[in-house]
C-alpha cells in the first residue's frame, strides 16, 4: 500500500514540476563548430555579468527542427543563415538576428595519417591516386553548414565524386571533427574553430581552405520569441568585444 | 430438505459435448465416474463456476448459481463451494493455515485463526500449520486441501480425483476421513474419480459419463449389480454390490457372520463390530452355480435364489445370470456350455457358492441405506 | 562526471518505474489471464519498442508531442510548457520505450501461475481484487521484480529515443547516456569514459540483483 501512495505522491510532484514555470537559466541553442568557443563565452559571461546560461551543442539543422517542435531554447546560435531565416520565416524568433562571425574549414589529418595537410587538395587527390585513401570525414551536408561548405570546396575541386564512396559523415561540426581525429579516417574538413580547440589542436595538423573555395560561413544567432532578459543580455555580450576576441581567437572572422 | 440438495442440468454439443442432468441431496455422495476425457472434471467447474457451458443451470442450496436461460450466472466466489483440487492447488507461499485461512473470508478477522487451527484439526493437522505446502507429503496437503475447501462453510462439496496423487495406505486414511467429514457436514458432496475404489467406499449414487452424456445414474447398489453397463463392468469386473449387517464376530476363526436382505454370509472380517453396517461386493466371476444344494464342500455362503435374467454376451462366449436372493440381485458370470447344461431359464431356482474369502467386504459409517 | 545528468537519469529511471509498473500489472495480469479479440496484436504492440529502431518511435513520439499535435496543445495548455524536449515528455517516451521490459516479465509472472490456483482462489471466496493482492502478485513477485529492475536499467541505458524527444537539455533531458555522447563530441574522453563506467556499474548491479533475488525468492513457489 505504502509503494502506491509514494507512486501517487512521485507522479504527482512530477506533474507540479512540470506545471510550476522553473526559475533556470535561459537555454542558448549553439551549432557544434561553437563548442569550445561559447563555452569560453558563457564563461566569461558568468564572471562578468554573474549571469548563467545553459548551453546545447548540435547541427544547425537538428536544432532548427527541434525549435519548429517547441524545445524550450531562448536563443540560437547557427553556423549559417539559412536556418535562422527559416525560423523567422515560421515566426518564432523575435527578428531577423545579427550576424556574429563568418565561419571557415580546414583540411586536418591527425598525425601519422598518409593525408598530409600542408599539400592542401593537390595532396589530397594525390592520395586518391594511390589508393591509400580509406576514410574521410565531413558533416553531413544534408543539415550541418559546415559539411555544405565542405562539399562546395570540394566539388569546386572537382573531387567531391571520387571521394563520395570513401565519406564518414558527422552528424554535425563536432562529430565530423571527432571523426577526423580519433585515426579511423586519414582526416576530414572539420570547422576551423575546432581545429583551434586546446582538445583537437595537439592531435594533427591542418590546412585552411581559403574562403574562395566555399560561400561564406555566415554565422547567424537570434533571439526567439520566448527569450527571457538573460538570454537578451547574452545575445548583446556576443557582439561585445570581449565575446568576440575569443571568437576571433577560435579562427572566426569577425563582420563590421 | 429438498431445497438444501444441489440440482445440476449441463447441455451443450460443443467445445465439450455434455448432455447431463442430476441431483444430490444432503449426506449424498455423488460420485461421477467414467473415463479421463468423459466430462467429469468439467461437471464439477460447472457447479463452481469456473465453466459455463451453452445451456446449464445450477442451484443449491435454494439458490440459482447458474440459468443461462434466465441470464444467471453467479461469480464462482460467490458461491458457497467448497472445492478440492485434483492436485490441490493449494497457495505455496502461504502456510498451512494461511491457505485455510485465504477462504475464511467471510468470518470476522479476528475469528479466522482460530477457526483455521479449528479445521486443520479436524483434518488431523494442528503439528502442521505453519508449513508451508512445499514441505508436507501428499496426503498432508491434500488434507490441507480439504481443510480449505471447508473453511468456506460450503453448500456443497466438490471432490476433483481427490486421491489420484497419494499412496494406497494415505488413500485409505482420507477415504474414511472423507466418509466421516461428510456425516458432519450434512451438505451434497460430489466426487470426481476414475477409480472405483473411491465409488465403492464412499459413494451413495452414482453417475456415469461417456463423451459428456450420463449413460447410468442412480444409487451405487442398483448401478454396479447392472449387467448391461459393458464399460462399467470393464471397470470394475461384474459384481453385486449390497448392504449388510455384522450379527456376528468370531475373532478366534476371523470371521464375521453378515445378515443380508435375502440371508446370511460368512466373510473373513474380525476387524467389523457386531452392528456395524458394511457393504458386501460380490463378484460375478467368483459365483458358482448349481442346482442341487452341495454337501461335503469348504463352503459357509450357499445362497438360495431365482433365475431373473439370462443374458448372453457375443464376443466371450460367457453368460450373465441374473439371480433374486431376496431383495437383492445377485450376478454369476458362466459358460454358455454350463447354462445350457443346468438348463437355466428365468424362473428356475439355483443355489449360488460363494467362497468367503472372494466376498470384499468394505466398512461404511453411520446407517445411510437407500 | 556531469551530476546532473546522473541525476536526470536516477530520476528518470525511477519515474518510469513508478509510472510503468502499475500499468504493467494491470496489463500483464489482463495478457495473463483473459482471451480476447485482439490480444496478439496487443502483445506485438507492447513488444514493438523492443525491435523497433529508437529513431521510429522517437520520430512518431515527436509527432506526437509536437506544439501542433493534440496531445502537445492539451499538456501546454495545463502544464504551460512544450512536452517535447521536457522531462513530463521524457518520462512519457521513456515509458513507451520501456513497455516491454515492464509488461513482459510481469505477464510470463502471471502466467507461471498455474489456472487451479487462480481458481482455488476465486473457489475460496476471495473477491477479484483480494485474490490479486494475496494470491496472485506474491506469486508473480519474481517476475515483478525483473520488471521493475530491467525497466530502471533499461531507461538508464535508453539513448536513441531520449535523444530525439529530450533534445540534450542540461538538467532537464540531458541523461547520463546523452551527456557521454556529448562529452565525446567536445573531445573529453575522461569525462565520458567515467560516466560509462558509471552506467555500465549500474546496469551489473542491477542485473546482479535481479539474479539474486530472483533466487532468493524461487524456491517459495512449487
Amino acid at each position: 500500500m505504502q509503494i502506491w501512495i509514494a507512486a501517487a505522491v512521485m507522479v504527482a510532484s512530477f506533474a507540479a514540476g512540470a506545471g510550476a514555470p522553473p526559475q533556470r537559466a535561459p537555454i542558448v541553442a549553439a551549432a557544434a563548430d561553437l563548442n569550445p568557443a561559447l563555452a569560453e563565452i558563457a564563461a566569461a559571461f558568468l564572471r562578468d555579468e554573474r549571469q548563467r546560461v545553459e548551453l546545447v551543442f548540435g547541427s544547425s539543422g537538428l536544432l532548427t527542427r527541434q525549435l519548429h517542435d517547441g524545445a524550450p531554447f531562448e536563443l540560437f546560435l547557427s553556423a549559417d543563415e539559412s536556418f535562422v531565416e527559416q525560423l523567422a520565416d515560421a515566426g518564432l524568433t523575435r527578428d531577423s538576428g545579427a550576424l556574429y562571425g563568418i565561419g571557415r574549414i580546414v583540411l586536418f589529418a591527425p598525425h601519422g595519417s598518409p593525408l598530409k595537410p600542408e599539400d592542401g587538395f593537390d595532396g589530397l587527390a594525390r592520395l586518391l591516386d594511390t589508393g591509400r585513401m580509406t576514410r574521410f570525414a565531413i558533416a553531413n551536408p544534408e543539415h550541418a553548414p559546415y559539411g555544405r561548405a565542405a562539399e562546395a570546396a570540394l566539388r569546386a575541386r572537382g573531387l567531391w565524386d571520387r571521394l563520395q564512396p570513401r565519406f564518414v559523415l558527422g552528424e554535425n561540426a563536432a562529430q565530423a571533427a571527432q571523426f577526423a581525429t580519433t585515426g579511423n579516417a586519414v582526416g576530414g574538413i572539420i570547422a576551423y574553430s575546432l581545429a583551434l580547440s586546446p582538445a583537437l589542436k595537439p592531435r594533427g595538423t591542418y590546412w585552411l581552405v581559403p574562403d574562395t573555395e566555399h560561400p561564406p560561413l555566415g554565422q547567424r544567432m537570434v533571439l526567439l520569441r520566448r527569450a527571457g532578459p538573460v538570454a537578451e543580455r547574452f545575445y548583446h555580450y556576443l557582439q561585445e568585444p570581449a565575446a568576440r576576441a575569443i571568437l576571433k581567437q577560435y579562427g572566426f572572422t569577425i563582420p563590421k | 430438505m429438498a431445497d438444501r440438495a444441489l440440482t445440476v442440468t449441463a447441455r451443450q454439443a460443443a467445445p465439450i459435448p455434455l448432455d447431463v442432468q442430476f441431483t444430490c441431496k444432503p449426506g449424498e455422495v455423488l460420485a461421477i465416474f467414467g473415463p479421463s476425457g468423459s466430462g467429469k472434471t468439467t461437471a464439477l467447474r460447472i457447479i463452481a463456476g469456473l465453466y459455463s457451458p451453452a445451456h446449464a443451470r445450477v442451484f443449491c442450496d435454494g439458490e440459482t448459481w447458474l440459468d443461462t436461460s434466465a441470464g444467471i450466472m453467479v461469480a464462482p466466489h460467490r458461491r458457497r463451494v467448497g472445492f478440492v483440487f485434483q492436485d490441490y492447488a493449494l497457495f505455496p507461499h502461504l502456510t498451512a493455515a494461511g491457505n485455510v485461512i485465504a477462504a475464511l473470508g467471510h468470518r470476522p478477522r479476528r475469528e479466522r485463526r482460530a477457526r483455521a487451527h479449528e479445521l486443520l484439526a479436524l483434518v488431523h493437522l494442528s503439528d502442521r500449520h505453519d508449513r508451508r505446502p512445499g514441505v508436507l507429503s501428499g496426503g498432508e496437503r491434500q488434507r490441507v486441501a480439504l481443510a480449505r475447501a471447508l473453511a468456506r462453510d460450503p453448500a456443497v462439496l466438490l471432490l476433483d480425483e481427490p486421491f489420484a496423487a497419494v499412496d494406497r495406505v494415505v488413500r485409505r486414511r482420507l477415504q474414511e476421513e472423507i466418509d466421516e467429514i461428510r456425516h458432519v457436514l450434512d451438505i451434497p458432496l460430489v466426487l470426481v474419480t476414475h477409480d472405483f475404489e473411491d465409488v465403492v467406499r464412499l459413494a451413495t449414487h452414482l453417475l456415469v459419463l461417456e463423451h459428456g452424456r450420463a449413460v447410468a445414474q442412480g444409487p451405487v447398489e442398483n448401478l454396479t449389480s447392472r449387467p448391461d453397463l459393458a464399460w462399467l463392468r470393464d471397470a470394475i469386473g461384474l459384481g453385486s454390490l449390497f448392504q449388510a449387517t455384522v450379527i456376528r464376530v468370531d475373532s478366534s476363526r476371523g470371521l464375521a457372520e453378515l445378515a443380508f436382505d435375502g440371508g446370511t454370509l460368512v466373510a473373513p472380517g474380525h476387524a467389523c463390530g457386531v452392528g456395524s453396517r458394511v457393504r458386501v461386493r460380490i463378484p460375478g466371476r467368483e459365483v458358482i452355480l448349481a442346482t442341487t444344494a452341495p454337501a461335503g464342500l469348504s463352503l459357509h455362503n450357499v445362497l438360495q435364489g431365482t433365475v431373473t435374467a439370462v443374458q448372453f454376451e457375443e464376443a466371450t462366449d460367457r453368460a450373465i445370470v441374473q439371480l433374486a436372493v431376496g431383495g437383492i440381485r445377485l450376478l454369476a458370470e458362466v459358460t454358455r456350455d454350463a447354462v445350457s447344461q443346468l438348463g437355466i431359464v428365468v424362473g428356475l431356482p439355483l443355489h449360488a457358492l460363494i467362497k468367503s474369502v472372494s466376498l470384499e467386504v468394505l466398512p461404511t459409517r453411520g446407517g445411510h441405506v437407500t | 562526471m556531469d551530476w546532473r545528468a546522473l541525476g536526470v537519469s536516477l530520476w528518470l529511471g525511477f519515474g518510469t518505474v513508478l509510472v510503468l509498473v502499475p500499468f504493467g500489472l494491470w496489463l500483464g495480469h489482463t495478457l495473463a489471464s483473459r482471451q480476447f479479440r485482439g490480444k496478439g496484436l496487443l502483445e506485438a504492440l507492447v513488444a514493438v519498442p523492443l525491435v523497433l529502431p529508437p529513431t521510429v518511435l522517437g520520430f512518431y513520439l515527436l509527432v506526437a508531442f509536437g506544439a501542433r499535435s493534440p496531445l502537445g496543445e492539451a499538456f501546454e495548455a495545463i502544464a504551460g510548457q512544450a512536452l517535447a524536449f521536457s522531462f513530463p515528455g521524457l518520462l512519457l517516451a521513456s515509458a513507451v520505450a520501456s513497455l516491454p521490459f515492464a509488461v513482459q516479465p510481469i505477464q510470463r509472472g502471471f502466467e507461471a501461475i498455474p489456472v487451479e490456483v487462480r481458481e482455488a482462489a476465486a473457489c475460496c471466496g476471495m473477491p477479484p481484487w483480494r485474490r490479486f493482492a494475496r494470491i496472485e502478485v506474491p506469486l508473480a513477485w519474481p517476475g515483478i521484480l525483473t520488471a521493475v529492475v530491467l525497466t530502471f536499467a533499461h531507461t538508464l541505458g535508453e539513448f536513441g529515443v531520449i535523444l530525439m524527444v529530450g533534445g540534450n537539455i542540461p538538467g532537464e533531458t540531458r541523461t547520463l547516456s546523452i551527456a557521454i555522447y556529448d562529452r565525446m563530441q567536445a573531445f573529453d574522453d575522461r569525462g565520458a569514459g567515467l560516466m560509462a563506467a558509471v552506467l555500465l556499474a549500474v546496469a551489473l548491479l542491477a542485473l546482479t540483483l535481479t539474479t539474486v533475488l530472483g533466487r532468493r525468492v524461487g524456491p517459495r513457489r512449487g
